[in-house]
């Protein structure tokens, strides 16, 4: 046993004896295939997910644009091509934000309506081909009397104190979505929500009302989330008409406080956390009590002397 | 080009690293069987031991074991997170045990650095994968204080991505615009994935896998130290 452990301790590591092994043929071959295995992974064209372009522009373009339905946070894109040219369009599709960064005219107005502070973000997958399959469903969508991308109808029934309460509940996870989607607090936050406050992978909600231009826009957005972090989730998961309402209206009574979020936030998590290692440390003396105890002890004190 | 890059480290490394991973533990376990062991330096140090090894194993063990339950069942944790109170309860929890982690993974290799015996046994793979276990267990920790709450969206998000990976219909969607810190973790852990072979790590797999439940163990020379 002696020396079957000093000898592991003289080749502690074994890839030296790995690559003596190596030279057989059957490791050859094992190699050889992980090369392969690997250069296919690498050169091979992997496309992304095909997605057809009406399906990309409900996912990517709705939340802010519509065909004929009016002005969202983003213009009403009926008759684009014809206010501007295609090789703009594209461009500007595939770099709004350097387009306006270069201080292009149409670009800087385009800014102003939308608020002066959305800009639009780039869409996850755009290429110069999809921009054009874009700008053509665009274009014969604007022939169309009723375009399918006119967007929702959106309740215009005044929010009740019941809408922001239930909007709340929402939110928080304490009433759950019809469509098994995750509630809003595991990524966002908002004013009231004390002790650990919310999430903080997304931004924080209070004054979203506000940024996305008031209820149409919002409601729009929430019918198909706009984010690439929120897409993939809600894409399945749909958010359903009368849960948007209340979470709009939940939004919108946000909008007018100005409080900070009065919860420990960060803080507070990292110092409860901190506790519950500490209690941790003593359970496992605790468990681990008779460690120094009885025939180990005096080992252990015979080998430090 | 940022979606080359993805394709590259969400679809292709982790069937570079899995292929790896099954490839060489059955290689290795078959060409050196005795070499499936951790080898225990506790008869050369055992001081620090205790502070630094067990704090690191329990923690790692309930961290990776709450990975693996979203993994499983994403709903039952979604359902448990849909009241504020149980989601911080689950959420200190994780954050303790990985803060416990880190502690002891820090310890082992601070005695590892500081005991020239222990020193002295620790071969460049074992620096190697303690730099890797270091920097993945502080992502992991830096994700819980900066991205909460990572118990919810796991299970809305990188469960999916995960289970389109296993059954070989990788959708990167899920990972393309998480916070830099987050595909950090991921593709580390993809790396240790199949770095795994070929380190002490593989100790994880020898079955009957008794250390959980076994007896304490006292680890110590059959002579009297020189």
């Amino acid at each position: 046993m002696q020396n079957l452990n000093s000898s592991i301790i003289r080749n502690p590591t074994i890839l030296p004896r790995f690559s003596q092994l190596l030279s057989r043929d059957s490791s050859r071959d094992a190699l050889r295939i992980m090369c392969i295995l690997t250069f296919l992974l690498l050169v091979l064209p992997m496309n992304l997910q095909a997605q057809d372009t009406p399906d990309y522009f409900r996912q990517q373009c709705m939340n802010c644009h519509t065909i004929g339905g009016g002005k969202l946070t983003g213009p009403d894109l009926k008759d684009v091509t014809g206010r501007k040219d295609r090789e703009w369009l594209v461009n500007f599709m595939m770099n709004p934000k350097s387009v306006i960064d270069s201080g292009d005219p149409y670009a800087a107005k385009l800014l102003e309506d939308a608020g002066g502070k959305t800009i639009m973000p780039l869409a996850y997958g755009m290429t110069k081909e999809r921009a054009g399959k874009l700008l053509d469903l665009i274009e014969a969508e604007s022939k169309l009397e009723k375009s399918q991308f006119k967007g929702l109808k959106i309740s215009s029934e005044p929010f009740t104190p019941a809408d922001i309460s239930k909007g709340r509940d929402i939110f928080l996870g304490l009433s759950s979505l019809e469509s098994k989607g995750t509630a809003c607090i595991s990524c966002h936050s908002m004013y009231d929500i004390n002790a650990l406050g919310g999430g903080r992978l997304g931004p924080d909600l209070t004054h979203v009302y506000e940024r996305l231009k008031g209820r149409k826009s919002l409601s729009a957005w929430l019918v198909s989330p706009g984010t690439a972090t929120m897409q993939p989730i809600f894409k399945n998961h749909p958010l359903q008409p009368k849960e948007i309402h209340s979470l709009v209206a939940y939004f919108e009574e946000s909008a007018n406080h100005n409080e900070k979020n009065k919860s420990g936030g960060l803080v507070a998590f990292f110092l409860a956390g901190l506790i519950g290692s500490t209690g941790l440390f003593f359970l496992l003396d605790y468990i681990w009590r008779r460690r120094f105890r009885e025939v180990r002890k005096s080992v252990v004190e015979g080998a430090s002397r | 080009m940022g979606s080359y890059f993805d394709q590259i480290l969400f679809i292709a490394l982790p069937y570079v690293s899995l292929f790896t991973f099954f490839l060489m533990t059955i290689y290795r376990y078959r060409a050196e069987s005795f070499s499936y062991s951790s080898l225990s330096s506790q008869f050369l140090e055992n001081k620090q031991h205790f502070w630094t090894v067990v704090p690191f194993h329990y923690g790692i063990l309930a961290v990776t074991l709450g990975h693996v339950i979203a993994f499983c069942i994403p709903r039952t944790i979604l359902v448990w997170n849909s009241h504020p109170l149980r989601l911080y309860i689950l959420e200190i929890s994780a954050l303790s045990c990985g803060l416990l982690t880190l502690i002891g993974l820090v310890g082992i290799v601070w005695r590892r650095l500081t005991y020239p015996k222990v020193r002295g046994i620790t071969s460049p793979t074992d620096w190697i994968i303690y730099v890797m276990l270091v920097l993945q267990v502080l992502s992991g920790v830096g994700i819980a204080l900066f991205h909460p709450w990572g118990s919810s969206w796991f299970a809305s998000n990188m469960t999916p991505y995960l289970w389109s990976v296993f059954t070989l219909d990788p959708n990167i969607g899920y990972v393309a615009a998480m916070p830099w810190l987050v595909k950090f973790h991921i593709i580390l852990a993809f790396l240790t994935v199949g770095f795994f072979p070929f380190t002490r790590l593989v100790h994880i797999l020898v079955i009957p896998n008794p250390y959980l439940w076994r007896k304490n163990q006292v680890v110590r020379w059959n002579r009297n130290p020189k």
